[in-house]
């Protein structure tokens, strides 16, 4: 029984469109000429409880726009969508204490309040007994190492600290569902990697469900055992990190240390030379004929060292997404 | 009920963070109070009655004014509704199980409060410094009735304030304008600035039309006694009908905004 279930979720915003200039502005007074924009076009997928998933794609694919869907915040055009068995946009009390909405780029903290006044606010607005709340934000606070300042306003924390009661104020009420919308945005890489320990941990421990958008790939791969991949509004991908490379990657990359000069316009034959600065080069082929490249390569070139890759899951994901073939 | 209790007090704190511009808006307050008097006592050099108005009844009207104020318009803090509404933080709420229109209701009660209390210092510092002669507690003192008003118009302007205020689901950060119209209709047709007796009479009978002399003049002239027992229940049943008006009309923006604003995302 999944926990999140998502039919043909379409989600168009009409957006007017205005001619440049004042003549412009006047004519859209009178005569407005709307299109529509895809924000989310047909988009199926079902999610289980504990499971901890990335959605990636680009800016404005559709990721925060589906987030907010299954929160509540937004109406679909059309679609079907459950969530723990509520529709969303009920806005049901039952269903908002169970779940909890973390947004990078917005905080939802006091910001000339000590973090733990808001802290407690919540603590109210989400009915916690007083036992349950101690209990969790001791845990809490103990896994992201914040003792020393929780009683500090939230205006002088740093980012990385203020995302971190952020994310406390977030799981005050153990929401078993957890969407996370670019939680490491603008965080260092040391901070990144803690907030991702954490995620993981908070995942392991309470078997939370958590849906997480980023940017950054390696906050995907550390965490999340599946993908969703979305651009333009499409689901592009549905499926385990590794899969991706089976599905998309339709070359390999063969790396090599020659022993004496060769020359470029002959190791063409092989592939498509990707670099070249003697005495390596790297040469993408064709996967069903990887194998038979490196021997070629190995019999007419005096090579000293061969190594044959998968591309970056990184590189495979932007060509997907620019829509350039790998080769 | 327990939330908002907790509303109340987080923002009780949030407001002595905000020190200097709290004073400021309490010395505004002082300032308008000293303009009044001066204005009333430079009209009574050449005469003993002016509208109906004793000097003693002018004074005690324009010191009023400064408490009922403090009640029912509070310091500007449910005026970042329409920022929240405008920059999105809307969305932290509305996830939430609390009401938006409760949780700001509790925050300008605590507000309201912090205003009481510094207006009532100030009534007393500027009572010891000019020495005006007031009517202290004369028999026709109606404490009840005019208790009774003030319950009604509290909620009567924080719907007056949502409606204008909800306008930034359509046009966002830029209820400004409007505000600023809201906010002189209650410093002239709420009587914050002259009784409205000054009005002719048809002036007057019509301002009783709209909802602003609800909220600051009524309430002052019944506790001054002016107002006889029949004209009493018209004015309760005036305001009675206003707040409910203004409610429906506050929550009829409401529903209608929150399906542009949940349409459109921000």
């Amino acid at each position: 029984m999944p926990v999140i279930s998502v039919k043909n979720l379409k989600k168009y915003y009409k957006v007017h469109q205005k001619e440049p200039g004042l003549s412009g502005s006047i004519r859209s007074l009178f005569h407005r000429k709307y299109y529509d924009v895809k924000a989310v076009d047909d988009v199926s997928f079902e999610i289980r409880e504990g499971e901890l998933i990335g959605f990636i794609g680009p800016n404005g694919a559709g990721k925060t726009t589906t987030l907010k869907v299954l929160s509540g915040l937004l109406y679909p055009t059309s679609g079907h969508v459950s969530v723990l068995g509520f529709t969303p946009w009920d806005r049901k009390p039952a269903f908002q204490k169970q779940f909890s909405l973390v947004m990078g780029q917005k905080n939802q903290l006091w910001w000339d309040l000590p973090a733990i006044e808001s802290f407690i606010l919540n603590k109210e607005i989400y009915e916690v007994s007083n036992d349950q709340y101690k209990k969790t934000l001791d845990e809490l606070v103990k896994l992201l190492e914040v003792e020393d300042v929780l009683k500090v306003q939230v205006r002088k924390l740093s980012l990385g600290q203020r995302m971190k009661m952020e994310l406390i104020a977030a799981l005050i009420h153990s929401p078993k569902i957890l969407f996370l919308d670019e939680p490491t945005i603008g965080l260092d890489v040391v901070m990144q990697k803690k907030m991702r320990d954490f995620i993981k941990e908070y995942n392991r421990r309470y078997k939370s469900t958590i849906i997480l958008t980023s940017h950054y790939m390696d906050d995907v791969k550390e965490l999340c055992d599946r993908v969703v991949i979305i651009d333009k509004g499409k689901l592009l991908f549905d499926g385990k990190l590794e899969q991706i490379i089976n599905k998309f990657a339709s070359h390999k990359l063969i790396t090599a240390v020659f022993s004496k000069p060769v020359k470029k316009t002959d190791l063409k034959q092989i592939g498509d030379v990707k670099e070249f600065d003697f005495p390596k080069a790297v040469i993408s082929v064709k996967r069903a004929t990887a194998s038979l490249a490196a021997a070629e390569l190995l019999q007419n070139f005096p090579v000293a060292d061969l190594n044959i890759e998968e591309p970056q899951i990184e590189d495979i994901i932007r060509e997907v997404f620019t829509g350039k073939d790998l080769a | 009920m327990r939330k908002y209790l907790t509303v109340f007090a987080i923002d009780w704190q949030n407001q002595f963070i905000y020190r200097l511009n709290f004073i400021f808006w309490r010395v505004r307050n002082v300032f308008r109070l000293l303009l009044t008097y001066f204005l009333w006592l430079g009209v009574f050099t050449s005469t003993e009655s002016v509208f109906g108005y004793s000097q003693s009844q002018m004074f005690s009207y324009v010191f009023l004014v400064m408490i009922v104020h403090a009640i029912v318009l509070s310091a500007p803090s449910s005026d970042n509704i329409g920022g929240e509404i405008g920059s999105g933080d809307l969305s932290n709420y509305l996830v939430k199980p609390v009401s938006y229109i409760k949780y700001w209701f509790a925050r300008d009660l605590s507000s309201k409060l912090l205003n009481l209390l510094f207006s009532i210092g100030e009534i007393f510092l500027l009572y010891y410094l000019l020495q005006p002669v007031l009517v202290i507690f004369p028999e026709s003192f109606q404490v009840i009735p005019f208790l009774i008003t003030l319950v009604l118009v509290v909620p009567l302007y924080y719907f007056i304030n949502l409606s204008t205020r909800f306008i930034s689901f359509w046009t966002p950060e830029n209820t400004w304008g409007l505000a600023f119209l809201i906010i002189i209709f209650y410093e002239t047709l709420g009587g914050i600035i002259f009784p409205l007796d000054v009005l002719p009479v048809w002036a007057k009978t019509a301002v009783q039309f709209t909802p602003f002399p609800y909220l600051v003049y009524y309430p002052v002239v019944i506790l001054l006694g002016k107002v006889s027992g029949f004209e009493f229940y018209r004015i309760l049943a005036q305001t009675f009908i206003w707040t409910v008006v203004m409610f429906i009309i506050a929550r009829f923006i409401w529903q209608k905004g929150l399906k542009v604003y949940s349409s459109e995302g921000r």
